[in-house]
């Protein structure tokens, strides 16, 4: 039997606000964050964060900071805070894993944008490192103090979960006691510019799953402390949620329809029962619309699907912000499903106590 | 937990475009770093890397990146080695573990260069080229429909790929699993280590007193990996075992190790823990060895502290000085040198090492080749961020 994983401490920075409340309120809300993008993030309609560091990020380092780095920073601090956690007592046994699309983004094009017009003269050394999205665990390891193993996960619009993934193997294989798994993304004039183009963006109107209107882009960090049920027991913690199973499928077929039935499978296997509520990945996106339309089709019992990215936008913490929603819903069980327009899907089961 | 060994290799590289020439290569003392001739950066002072020599009758296309044509490549070679029957079998019970840093990077940085010139640029073929694309092109050859993870972690990613093979294979979730990483020039990698200093404008130096910094270079390795028992029942040849690995964070700095190396000096402890091995049984490490100032001496360092009076009878090796820094790609093709070590029982050479640290007093393999018995080996990888991976192998006999 495999180890329960529970979530003991939650941080999120999400564009409704910073912390538990403010998701809450959201969430029951239902209200959506979108507003016009200043310049220096793009253009258009985006869900942005607009995150306080005081007391939280040194005002030196905070400068050299992108925005994932610093939404995954403050995020972090408010895990820990809200696990009753001193990461000092355990470093080399706490480990890291991170989600991130963007991560690297917003700095490969500070980096590129004067070195390719100016050459070596333009190119900045302080910038470059954190082109690289490791770069955002490398922060976040240093600021706390976090010892032990790390990886920084890339799934497209899943990337969370296979964070997620990675720090429940790590805990139930001994190789962690304690996990922190992020989600973290920020918007860019670059990012935006090549969704719009892309023709991924919705042009009018806000997303509207089944629409095929597109997606809408935000940002935001959601930090999750994962701990085996019995540590966290042990040391009676307050254990928030609990992570029932987590699964991934990756159809060989690009075919929404097929993709949707893949996880419908997936997800069947977590969930022999209907769930009391269902948060799912689509995002306006037509292919993740498809998805999860073809995965309703196959699960009439369960509940109507409700949609964080609708509210908080695509990516906006790589799917984390799935958890978080689901973390702060009201139902005792619910199920998350996160589909990608390729690669690898996943689908989880939570409980509440 | 079951035993997980590897069945099949590809490994292209700036020393030829399969293990056999690549192999041969190095014990012949050949180097791969050689003045730029594919990648084309005429502002930067440096014009040295180790490039991969793709043939000239597969041209780039629409679609494909030239990492993927380096990971396809490998991949193709690990393939036929493994003589696996893709046909048939349970899809979702094969895996692709994945790792590139800059496998998109030259697509975006060609958009970014198309609007300076006030061109319109392709958007959709930056968000195409995610660096995932890899991954899912590797699956979509081996007809996997199991977990696909591609990972991130910049110097150790590929490193890291092998190790989450590795996991899910021992813990019987999958048949088989391909692991690996591949890597390209591009400019944000050429200009970024430029601008750090972090470059040897002639060929690096690893372990060296006057090293003076790395050399980057490109290349691809993918590993067949699958669990001894169903290997031994289709009579697959084996090229050696992995039995564990260890990772770390040094928490200490964004682009520097740990000056006393203790992070790396864990990973490398856990993977020792998680192998089962004592350190006296471990004759091999294919070393990070970057040949920068910083990375060489921290990490004889940890070596000494992990093996302590062992540390005497090992042999460490850098393949930096034939195929420069691969960055992402870099741990895979360490695991693939000490792979080909191991089967042939002989220590590929550190090259250029005329004048050793002293600070590195171990046998780092200067020169030439040597031929020795090995039983085990330690392939390590350090990246940015403080992310210290070790990855634990055993001789198959």
């Amino acid at each position: 039997m495999k180890p329960e994983c529970v979530i003991t401490g939650m941080g999120l920075v999400l564009p409704c606000g910073t912390g538990i409340e403010a998701a809450s309120a959201s969430w029951r809300s239902q209200q959506p964050c979108f507003r016009q993008l200043p310049p220096e993030l793009g253009s258009g309609l985006g869900a942005i964060c607009d995150v306080s560091t005081a007391g939280i990020i040194p005002p030196i380092l905070n400068r050299r900071l992108d925005r994932v780095s610093r939404f995954a920073w403050v995020a972090t601090h408010h895990a820990l805070l809200d696990a009753d956690l001193d990461p000092t007592q355990i470093r080399d046994r706490i480990g890291l894993a991170v989600g991130s699309v963007t991560g690297g983004i917003e700095a490969s094009e500070q980096f590129l944008r004067p070195y390719l017009a100016k050459g070596p003269a333009g190119a900045s050394p302080m910038i470059f490192p954190n082109s690289v999205a490791v770069a955002i665990s490398g922060h976040i390891s240093t600021a706390f103090g976090l010892r032990g193993c790390s990886t920084t996960q890339l799934a497209r619009e899943a990337c969370f979960f296979a964070a997620l993934d990675q720090a429940m193997r790590w805990l139930r294989l001994g190789m962690a006691d304690v996990m922190v798994v992020i989600g973290t993304d920020g918007l860019s004039p670059l990012f935006g510019e090549l969704l719009q183009r892309s023709r991924l963006s919705a042009r009018h109107g806000l997303p509207e799953v089944g629409s095929r209107r597109g997606l809408l882009p935000g940002e935001g960090a959601q930090a999750f402390i994962l701990e085996t049920r019995d540590r966290a027991e042990t040391r009676r913690a307050r254990i928030r949620a609990s992570i029932r199973g987590l699964t991934s499928c990756a159809p060989a077929t690009p075919d929404p329809k097929a993709r949707g039935l893949a996880l419908a499978e997936a997800a069947s296997a977590l969930t022999p029962i209907p769930p009391d509520a269902w948060i799912a990945g689509s995002s306006g996106h037509p292919i993740l619309d498809e998805v999860e339309c073809a995965l309703r089709s196959r699960h009439p019992r369960w509940p109507q699907p409700r949609f964080p990215k609708t509210l908080w936008g695509e990516f906006c913490g790589s799917g984390g912000q799935l958890l978080a929603a689901a973390a702060v819903d009201l139902a005792p069980s619910v199920l998350i499903t996160a589909p990608a327009s390729l690669g690898a899907q996943f689908a989880t089961a939570m409980e509440k106590p | 937990m079951k035993r997980v060994v590897v069945t099949g290799l590809g490994f292209v590289s700036s020393l030829g475009l399969d293990a056999k020439t690549t192999w041969a290569g190095m014990l012949e003392g050949r180097s791969g770093i050689r003045p730029l001739r594919h990648f084309a950066t005429p502002r930067e002072a440096i014009q040295i890397a180790a490039e991969v020599d793709l043939p000239e009758d597969a041209p780039p296309t629409r679609h494909t990146s030239r990492c993927e044509r380096l990971a396809m490549l490998a991949l193709e070679e690990a393939l036929r080695q493994a003589g696996l029957d893709l046909d048939s079998g349970d899809p979702r019970r094969r895996g692709v573990f994945h790792a590139s840093t800059a496998a998109g990077m030259p697509v975006a940085e060609a958009y970014i260069l198309a609007r300076q010139a006030g061109e319109r640029g392709k958007a959709t073929e930056p968000l195409y080229q995610h660096c995932s694309i890899i991954t899912d092109r590797v699956a979509e050859r081996i007809q996997a429909m199991g977990p696909r993870s591609t990972v991130m972690n910049a110097c150790s990613s590929s490193l890291t790929t092998i190790a989450q093979a590795w996991e899910r294979l021992a813990i019987g979730e999958l048949d088989f699993a391909v692991a690996g990483g591949a890597d390209v020039l591009c400019h944000t990698t050429f200009g970024g280590f430029s601008s750090l200093k972090a470059m040897d404008p002639n060929p690096c130096r690893p372990f060296s007193v006057d090293r003076a910094g790395l050399n980057l270079g490109e290349g691809a390795v993918q590993l067949v990996l699958e669990p001894l028992d169903l290997a031994q029942a289709r009579g697959a040849e084996i090229l050696g075992e992995v039995v564990g690995y260890g990772a770390s964070s040094d928490a200490h700095h964004p682009t520097a190790p740990h000056p006393e190396g203790i992070g790396a000096a864990r990973a490398m402890d856990m993977a020792l823990q998680v192998g089962r091995l004592h350190a006296e049984e471990v004759d091999l490490i294919s070393a990070h060895g970057t040949a920068t100032p910083a990375n060489d001496g921290v990490e004889c360092l940890a070596i000494h502290r992990v093996l302590g009076s062992a540390a005497r009878g090992v042999s460490v090796t850098s393949s930096k000085s034939q195929f420069g820094h691969t960055l992402g790609a870099a741990g895979a093709l360490a695991t693939a040198v000490a792979l080909l070590a191991l089967r042939d029982q002989v220590v590929s050479p550190t090259l250029r090492l005329d004048q050793p640290d002293p600070a590195c007093d171990m046998d780092c393999t200067p020169l030439i080749p040597r031929e020795r018995k090995l039983r085990a080996a330690l392939v390590n990888a350090f990246a940015f961020g403080g992310n210290n991976m070790c990855l634990a192998l055993r001789r198959w006999e």
